[in-house]
């Protein structure tokens, strides 16, 4: 009798993040053919530049949702970072790079709250970091009084934010630092593997030996970190802080990891994908806006398409949601259907 | 400890807030600014009554400040086409359902969490207005304001509609199976599964309930001023779900009541007017929000923690 093929949930995953490859190289055909002056490489290094921020949540985010946990005070956490690290320069007059590092320094502290609370008390991260999601950006508005904003940063910091290095932006290199950093913990540590073991089962977690309270901390400690950094890196760009930096960048963050294959259940998912669900997200953001120089169309259609990114960000979290929950229950369903062996001992995995 | 400690908490804490505005700042309690400010809550007390029971139900719903502002759009722009007050009424509590009938699907029938299926909906709602009324002030035709009647009589409904509808949502918790059928399902649906109750469909009803208070909510905005704004919702998530949390809902569900929403609207509500009282900067409204709510929580952790031991 030949043995039924198990679902196997790896390769699920392989065949999430192909179809992922899939999305992006028709993302990027697509775009060319509707758009102007996509394919070069001054809008390459745009895509990247503009959207590193939002990148670095996402893959800070994805060890926090590994967990079964989500971080909603991200954006806020930005928002506030920047205004203190904006403080820190022109107030006290500090130099920029003790300054970012203390705003990562800050970051690290208001994540630190958010795991305080959520793992010695017991407490829903979502609930949590709703609290806190309004209480950083409250601190951040009453900081600046609403409106004052820093400006004024010498030129050898805001070249993190603007300029190229080696042929790419320079914040793409501490991108690509940090994702690796967290790459290495997550796949490449029993640390970084108790979190898809935390968000699976976390009584059965606490049963084989791991610190759950402790490690599942370290994830929204990074987190409020990584915010810390990107905070700085915004700034870089813009040349100006604010307290309404990062607002709504949480979502982004989110949408990117769970385009990504990363179960927003906890337990399952890759970096790799957090990566690539961030480019799709990256060119479909970029590339809509290259269709609006298209002057073939309507005006009218023109703008609209620039202004759909929006939604259609919306859509695709959603469509990515329930595409995700059906083959679940397929894979459910199916594993039903299976008959369960009665000669060997070994039961059907489920 | 005494099963209503946090209604009594809060209640303290309102009366004390309260009473130290009669003794040092009187004006706050002249009668047509104080009307006026309790009128404006009553939209966000609509929409608590709503986040209340979704949260009750162990669920959560971030969208609703832009199915707030939806449904307010949808009345204002079928008032201005010059239909009825009734249809426009009608339209928005309509599209509050379908809209709340979108995330319940999702929720209880696909069974994915609620707080990212809210997070989808309430940007997707938010962008599709966006792009629909490109931030514009929407004006009113005449008759809208105050339902067409004087400003002192449409407070009057206004006020009186709200708190009917608190008294009928706190009865039917209490007394009615549908309402004991969303605690059994927030404290354990799979207990309440085999008690012969459908989790899935409990949890879909509150989710289509939740979009029609938020439309309901939102007329009751609409009818306050001759205007009205496309992100008239925003911020309506956090005011509720504060709200909701200080009152003594447990997050983890299966507990709280309507009358401690109320407090608990009652007592947020006057943290700005008494910031702007006292002569302290507006500001820090949103930071004081933040610091309740996890005032809140922290103290139900400490609790929990308690009992456990």
């Amino acid at each position: 009798m030949s043995s039924p093929k198990s679902f196997s949930f790896k390769s699920l995953l392989a065949r999430h993040e192909a179809v992922l490859v899939f999305v992006i190289l028709f993302e990027v055909i697509l775009f060319q053919v509707l758009g102007r002056n996509f394919l070069t490489e001054r809008n390459f290094s745009n895509v990247f530049r503009h959207s590193v921020e939002i990148g670095l949540l996402a893959v800070a985010m994805t060890p926090v949702i590994l967990t079964g946990g989500i971080d909603l005070s991200v954006g806020s956490m930005m928002g506030l970072c920047a205004v203190l690290f904006g403080m820190m320069v022109n107030a006290l007059g500090m130099d920029p790079w003790v300054a970012a590092a203390l705003a990562v320094a800050c970051g690290a502290l208001g994540g630190g709250i958010n795991a305080a609370l959520i793992t010695r008390l017991n407490l829903p991260p979502l609930i949590v970091t709703l609290g806190t999601f309004s209480l950083f950006r409250g601190l951040a508005e009453a900081l600046t009084k609403g409106a004052e904003s820093f400006s004024g940063f010498p030129a050898y910091f805001l070249a993190l934010g603007n300029a190229t290095v080696a042929g790419l932006p320079a914040q793409i290199w501490v991108f690509f630092a940090v994702a690796a950093g967290i790459w290495f913990l997550v796949h490449r540590t029993t640390f970084g593997r108790s979190f898809r073991a935390i968000g699976y089962a976390p009584e059965g977690a606490r049963y084989a030996g791991i610190p759950v309270a402790r490690n599942t901390s370290l994830a929204y400690v990074i987190a409020g970190a990584v915010a810390g950094l990107a905070a700085v890196i915004l700034v870089a760009r813009l040349g100006e802080a604010r307290a309404n930096a990062g607002i709504g960048y949480e979502l982004l963050a989110i949408t990117a990891v769970v385009l990504g294959g990363v179960s927003i259940f906890g337990g399952s998912g890759t970096m790799f994908g957090t990566i690539l669900g961030w480019i799709a997200l990256a060119i479909l953001n970029n590339g809509l806006t290259r269709i609006s120089d298209y002057k073939i169309m309507d005006q009218t259609v023109a703008s609209v398409a620039r202004e759909l990114s929006g939604l259609l960000t919306g859509l695709l979290l959603l469509a990515a949601l329930a595409i995700g929950a059906s083959i679940k229950t397929l894979a459910v369903r199916h594993a039903r259907k299976q008959p369960i062996p009665t000669s060997k001992p070994e039961p059907a995995t489920q | 400890m005494n099963k209503y400690f946090r209604e009594i908490t809060v209640a303290a804490a309102l009366g004390l807030l309260l009473l130290s505005l009669a003794v040092f700042a009187p004006h706050f309690f002249q009668f047509q600014p104080f009307t006026s400010r309790l009128t404006s809550q009553m939209p966000v007390l609509v929409a608590a009554i709503g986040i209340a029971l979704v949260i009750m139900s162990r669920q959560i719903d971030i969208s609703i400040g832009s199915q707030f502002s939806m449904c307010a759009i949808i009345a204002g722009v079928t008032a201005a086409s010059g239909l009825p007050l009734g249809v426009s009424i009608a339209a928005a509590i309509g599209a509050g359902a379908l809209m709340g009938a979108l995330n319940g699907v999702l929720v209880a029938y696909l069974g994915l969490p609620s707080i990212v299926v809210t997070l989808a909906t309430m940007v997707t709602w938010q962008e599709a207005l966006r792009l629909w009324q490109q931030g514009r002030l929407l004006n009113l035709p005449d008759g809208i304001q105050w339902f067409g009647l004087s400003q002192p009589a449409g407070q009057t409904v206004v006020i009186s509609l709200a708190f009917l509808l608190l008294v009928g949502a706190a009865f039917a918790m209490k007394h009615l199976s549908a309402g004991r059928f969303i605690y059994a399902t927030g404290s354990d649906a799979e207990a309440a599964r085999l008690a012969g109750i459908d989790p899935k469909r409990t949890t879909f009803g509150v989710f289509v309930l939740m979009g029609a208070l938020a439309g309901l909510a939102a007329v009751l905005n609409l009818v306050q001023s001759p205007q009205v704004q496309p992100n008239c919702g925003d911020g309506l998530e956090l005011k509720t779900i504060a709200a909701a949390v200080v009152g003594g809902v447990a997050i983890s569900g299966g507990r709280g009541t309507l009358w401690g929403v109320l407090l608990g609207i009652l007592l947020l509500a006057n943290v700005n007017p008494a910031l702007t009282h006292f002569h302290q900067p507006p500001y820090w409204e949103k930071a004081i929000q933040g610091l309740v709510i996890l005032l809140a929580v922290f103290a139900d952790g400490l609790r929990s923690r308690k009992a456990q031991t």
